[in-house]
Parts: C-alpha cells; structure tokens; sequence
C-alpha cells in the first residue's frame, strides 16, 4: 500500500471539488485511493518503487541498490533495518561512500529510542509546545506537522554535509537525526536565559502578546501581528499617526515601554480597530515598519509578492488535475527546480530495476508474482 | 589535530545578523566551516543587546545568551564595511573565502558596493547565499520581516490556535531558524554543486519562501476541497483522543490515539477497560464523533498524576504518549543527557554553561562546539594580521580610524 501518507486525506474530488463538504473524519475511507493531499505535496519530482522488505529477495534488492546510492535516508523505528539484516554495517559492507540518514522522533539511542511517537507527542518532547499558547490554557501544538518538517529539513542539510565528508574522510557514514534534538536546538532566546541567566521567566508560554509592541492585535477584518524592536519604533509610530511617541521621554527605551505598556497597547488595539490589515500593509510598507498581516490559506497565493515571484507553481498532477504548489524554498543562480508530480506507486520499477539492476522484463514479472515488487 | 569535519577547509564570511542567518551559519560553523562573522562597529548584531541583564554588567554585549547561543564555532572580527577601507578589507576577506553569506534586506548589499558581481569579480567561483526576508525582487522586497512576521504571511498563524480563540504565534520567531535550516542546506548544495563543475553561484533565500512548504499540504487541502483549511487546536483530523491534557502541577500530558488496540490499551491503563466496548467510541469514527466525552475522560484520569507518570504508563502500554516538556524539563531530560545533548561550554567572559549540542549526529565526524562564541571583535587580530597580511602598523591605524574595532558604537541598544 505504500507510504501511509499516501491515505491522508483530503483526497481529489475530480469534477466536484469545491463543494464544501466536510473532511472525512474516517482514514480508512480513503484506502481505495492513494494520492491524499499530504503525499501530493511532500513526493514531488521524485521516483516510486516497491520493494518488499519482508521478504529475503527484496532485502538482496535493496543491498543491490544500495551499491548504486548516495545516499540512504531512512524513518523506520529504530533498530527496524538491523533486524532485517539491513543495518548500517550491512550497507556499508556492500557501499563503504554510502550516507545513511535515520530520521525519527527521538533518535537511535538513548531511553526513548524505542517510544512510540505522533506528530502531537513527538512534537510536545521537544520543548517548543511548551512556549505556544495561554498561560491559562493547555499548551498548543502549531498546525499541520511542524515537528516533522524541522526534522526533515535538518536531515536535508546534513545529508547534503554527509556527501561533502564522504570528500573530506573517502568513507560513508551514518547520521542520526532526532526530531527532539532539531526542535530543542531553536528555543531562541528562551533557553539561554535559563541555563546562562537562570531565569523560568520567559520558558513559559505567554499568548499573543510577548510586549506591548511584539504580539498579535485584532484589527477591522483580522488581525496584524507588530514586532517592532527599538530600531523600529520610530516607524511604528508614524505609521499608526503618533509621531509624537517618539520624542516622548517615556518611550526611549525597551525598558520604558514595558513600564508604560498599558499607554501604548490601547493605543495600538484603538488605531487598528478601525483599520483593515490591507491598510496597515500598506502604510507599513510605506515606512518600512515591522507590521504584518495574519493571512489565511486562500490569501496567501494572492498576494502581489507571491505573485511577481511566481512563489506558487500548478502542477499538473493525472489524478488530481492542476493544483497550485508552493514553489521553490530557495533559488539557485541557475537552473529551476524539477516540478514534476509526485510518483504512482511503482511507477518507475521497470525503469530503475532494469537501468540500475540490469533485471528484464521477464524478471519484473517474476518479482511482481512472488510479491516483491 | 586537524578535525576532520565535513566543511574541513571551507571559509565562510559571514554577515548575517540576529537569528536566521546565523542559526544558517552556525550549523555551517559545527560541520567544520572556518565562519568569520564581521560586524560593524556601529551596527553590530542586535542579539548583543537583547542580553536582559542587570544594567550595572559591565560590556553586556560579550554576555549575552540569544548572541552566544547562536553564535558558536564562529571567529569574531569588526570592521566598517560602510567606508571604503572597511569595504575594501571586506571585499579582501571575500577573496580568501568559499562562501559569502548575508540576510540584509534586499537592497543593502548594492549600497555596501558588494554585489555578486563585485564578489566574483574578486573571486570568480565565490558563492553568495542572500536571504532577505521577502526576496531580492517584487514589491515586497523593501520590506523589512522578522521571523514572527514570516509565519502569519504564510498562513501558519491563522491555522494554529484554540479552536475557540484567535490566530494564535507559535512560540519562537520561527520563521528565522526555518530559513537558516534553509540557507545552510542550501550553501551545502551549491558547494557540491562547485564541487562537480567549478562554478560558484548567487543562491537566494527568501526567508518566506523557505517557510512556505512548512504549510504546503494546506495549499493542496483548499485546492481540492474549495474550503479554507480550519483551525484544530491539537485535535486531529482523524486520530481521537488526541491532545493535550492537564496534569498534577500544572504540568502536560500529549496523547494521540490512532487504532482500536491502542485505544483499548488506553482504557486499560486508565482503569475503564469497559470504555473499550462502548458504542460511542468502538471505532476511530465514533471516538472522533465523541471525543469532547474522551477529553473529560482523560483530563480526569491526568489530574492528579504528573505528566511523567502519566505518559510513561501509556508508553508502557504501547499508547504514544509525551509529556509537554518544558525548557528546565528539558535541559534535565533523562535521554537528551544519556545522548549528551548538553555541552558545557565555557565562554571567555561569561563564564561555563549548557548549551545544546549539535543536532546533527555523524557517526565518524561528530561534531561539538569548539569555540564559544566570540566575544566582539576577538578576533581581529587572526583575520587582519594572519589573514589579510597587514602590519600592528596598519591595524592600529584602521583603529584609530574606526574602521576596525574591539569596542561597539551605541546605536543598537537603545
């Protein structure tokens, strides 16, 4: 059945999407399909084989095409490839230059290596849920699948480092990447100030509103969220029409504004109460002052940057019809990226198992019967 | 000994400043890059000022955790890239170097004079990674962003939050770490990319394009369904119970129940084995129709066990289980010590402290911190004496004229 991603839904409605219904609450109503937006999304420009570890002839493929890899990157419950006889010394035996990836919630080792994990609790072990919310209400997870995506874009990087030591040291080897280690490594400011200063103050989750000028603030139609540091007040002001703040003694400084916190919040919450966010992007951009609209999904797409920059690409997917994507997370001086959709299950088999393995046709008949492939 | 790291014998200048390029350039500084951040006698980085110190420290901009936190494994120098002579020393330093990282907005580094065209016209395969917070082009692209803006622009603010309650922020400037993750992927590519042909690059990397595919199944939801994606709180679009739930002091649990074994497995351990066989919860589409009734339930078991307890008798039964830690939870956690997550590190004027190790583990190349980080200007010496060549005459004349420096202007500290 493939990757289990590929039963997330939502899945393509063909000619009724649009219709408003509501998700399905039931995963097994989309086992009859396999493109669920998720695997959509996260398997673009990529190729697809199947290959059935269970059995002793796929573990021999996969050794095989080990030999012919970079790289080998991995999400399997620790200790699940060595079982199989698939572990790191097995595939350095066959390609010593190999770089071997392990991405899972809690690493290889160490008392929670063998945990089970979701999203949601791997997310909560590794200290940035414990910053997001009220104070007076449970913690908050942010949506969607952070946790994973920050331990993913991490095993990114260092498998690309992975192939410059391979330069460096002429050997694979291999690399471990825990989601709890890459969500402990960006708590910002919050743990030095508790293992240097040794303060807890600012280890607990605070809400909307951190200071009177970094929070979220409701607006006419939404909300604005304002960062503004002591460099950027002066903008600030002008932008909501206070110019005289800034000349305002008790305003000099971060310390000053914290003391007279009650002043400018009201004034902050009376100025944007009338406005929409369209208007404060704006002025903000005419001051260059560090205010920025809460956007929703469906807006994102839309806006005149996103837009000039092509931010957004439509692929053209067989079985879910053209969809916009994001685009490329960075831009290299030449070249594009390869947007092509993501892969059917199998749909490059014949094509890397003849390329790579050398097998025949007759072969890939042999394997599809015995249920390798 | 020589180390013999990953980025062995890469140099990488380095003036990025605040979170998001230096997050980029420390993860390039642990695998083993020589990073040389230069900052302005005046226009230092502003992570200096944000040390919450008592206001009799002395030289608090050498003390502060948010600068040190991200700013190990990395040399220090000053220098005033905004006048000549300093520009001139920088566009030498870039001649020595692999890499040239900068996070201005778009348009400063035309001003400074050192475009990409100028950097590969001192060195012809220089790889220049730009990350501007809206991009180098468009109409946002005078703009100033911080990392906090970066997330409501792409949706994830108005996405996370109680169901009941507003957008709500994440917790950290999140933007900023993302697209520093980013930029060292990214720096690393193009260096394999040199690697393979010879020539060097300008990468750009629009911090709000690298957070885009943080969110980007949510653009192919409403592109199938027509309808905006809506906020969950913790609850799941499928799994229940699924959440976050309240414990003896004030502490969390997080739980996420996916299949009938699991689920029966949880009532076991919550001492209602019969909840197992009611019709309201006898299959995942049942528990998600009632679990306002499963979240009562739960939180009343949770209540007067801590989150430790109470999560490590659901992983006992094969139940996925967490408690939310916190930081001071977590710099005390049983297994990022055994895997010796936490270093101390000793730093030149503030003394020996834990900090994180690197979170990306290499069997045969292990990283670590090996320089705390630098104080301001602390290495001024090794970068115009050594590397550049200049004579104690020189030096100290570019002192005096403040163009080089070990002692920062006022300005970002108001």
């Amino acid at each position: 059945r493939g990757d289990p991603a590929r039963r997330v839904g939502p899945f393509p409605e063909g000619p009724s999407a649009g219709s408003g219904r509501s998700p399905n609450p039931d995963p097994s109503a989309g086992s009859g399909r396999s493109a669920g937006a998720l695997f959509l999304f996260l398997n673009t420009g990529k190729e697809s084989i199947t290959l059935d570890l269970a059995t002793a002839t796929g573990r021999r493929l996969l050794l095989e095409l080990a030999e012919h890899a970079d790289a080998l990157i991995e999400g399997f419950p620790s200790g699940h490839l060595d079982a199989l006889g698939l572990g790191i010394e097995a595939l350095h035996q066959r390609n010593p230059r190999l770089i071997i990836t392990s991405v899972t919630a809690f690493g290889q080792r160490g008392p929670y290596a063998s945990h089970r994990w979701s999203e949601l609790t791997a997310f909560a072990a590794g200290g940035q849920m414990s910053l997001c919310g009220n104070p007076d209400r449970e913690p908050l997870m942010p949506a969607g699948h952070q946790g994973s995506y920050q331990a993913g874009i991490h095993a990114f990087g260092a498998t690309l480092a992975g192939l410059l030591s391979v330069g460096v040291i002429e050997i694979g080897q291999h690399i471990d990447i825990a989601e709890m280690e890459a969500l402990a490594s960006t708590l910002e400011l919050y743990l030095p100030d508790y293992t240097y200063v040794g303060r807890e103050v600012l280890t607990r989750r605070r809400g909307n509103i951190l200071s009177p000028t970094l929070g979220i603030f409701p607006c006419a139609d939404g909300f604005v969220g304002i960062h503004v540091m002591s460099r950027n007040f002066p903008s600030f002001a002008r932008v909501m029409g206070e110019e005289w703040m800034i000349a305002d003694e008790r305003f000099q400084s971060e310390r000053g504004r914290l003391i007279n916190n009650d002043e400018i919040m009201a004034r902050i919450y009376a100025w944007a109460a009338d406005r929409t966010r369209d208007e404060i992007y704006q002025r903000a951009g005419e001051e260059r002052s560090t205010i920025a609209p809460v956007l929703t999904i469906p807006e994102v797409p839309e806006q005149p940057q996103m837009r000039a920059r092509e931010a957004f690409r439509t692929i053209d997917d067989p079985r879910a019809g053209p969809l916009t994507y994001t685009g490329p997370p960075f831009r290299p001086g030449e070249g594009e990226w390869e947007l092509r959709p993501a892969p059917r299950l199998g749909e490059h088999n014949a094509a890397v198992y003849e390329e790579l393995l050398g097998l025949s046709a007759q072969d890939i008949v042999a394997l599809r019967q015995a249920g390798v492939i | 000994m020589i180390e013999r790291l990953p980025l062995l014998g890469i140099r990488i200048l380095d003036l990025s400043k605040v979170w998001a390029g230096p997050y980029g350039t420390r993860l390039l500084a642990d695998m083993g890059a020589e990073v040389i951040k230069v900052e302005g006698p005046g226009s230092w980085d502003m992570t200096r000022a944000l040390h919450l110190l008592p206001p009799a420290v002395e030289r608090p901009y050498n003390k502060a955790g948010y600068f040190m936190e991200y700013n190990r494994n990395k040399y220090g120098c000053v220098i005033d890239l905004g006048k000549p002579a300093g520009r001139e020393l920088g566009l030498r330093l870039a001649a020595l170097s692999d890499v040239v990282i900068e996070n201005y907005r778009a348009d400063v580094l035309e001003g400074l004079g050192m475009t990409y065209d100028t950097l590969r016209g001192v060195k012809p395969d220089i790889i220049l990674v730009s990350m501007p917070s809206h991009g180098l082009s468009g109409p946002d692209a005078g703009r100033i962003g911080y990392g906090t803006h970066m997330e409501q622009l792409v949706g994830l603010t108005s996405l996370t939050g109680y169901i009941d309650g507003p957008p709500q922020k994440s917790g950290i400037s999140y933007g900023d770490p993302m697209a520093g993750a980013t930029a060292a992927a990214a720096t690393i590519a193009a260096l394999l990319y040199r690697r393979a042909t010879g020539c060097g690059q300008h990468v750009e990397v629009a911090q709000i394009e690298a957070l885009l595919p943080f969110v980007g199944e949510f653009f192919l939801e409403y592109g199938m369904t027509g309808r905006a994606p809506e906020r969950r709180a913790n609850r799941h679009r499928s799994m229940a119970p699924h959440g976050a739930y309240r414990c003896a002091d004030d502490t969390w649990l997080a739980l996420a129940v996916g299949s009938d074994e699991e689920f029966a497995s949880l009532c076991g351990v919550i001492g209602q084995p019969a909840f197992a066989d009611d019709d309201r919860f006898a299959d995942v589409v049942s528990r998600y129709h009632h679990q306002d009734d499963l979240d009562a339930i739960i939180s009343a078991w949770a209540a007067d066990r801590t989150h430790r307890d109470a999560a490590a008798a659901l992983q006992a039964a094969g139940v996925s289980a967490e408690p939310v830690l916190t930081i001071p939870e977590l710099v005390a956690d049983p297994h990022l010590n055994e895997r010796g997550f936490w270093e101390d590190v000793t730093h030149l004027e503030s003394g020996t402290w834990k900090t994180e190790a690197p979170a990306w583990r290499f069997s045969r190349t292990p990283a670590h911190t090996r320089l705390p980080a630098p104080v301001f200007g602390e290495h001024n010496r090794y970068v115009l004496r050594e590397l550049l060549g200049l004579s104690d005459d020189e030096v100290a004349a570019l002192e005096r004229e403040g163009i080089v420096s070990n002692e920062p202007l006022p300005g970002q500290d108001a």
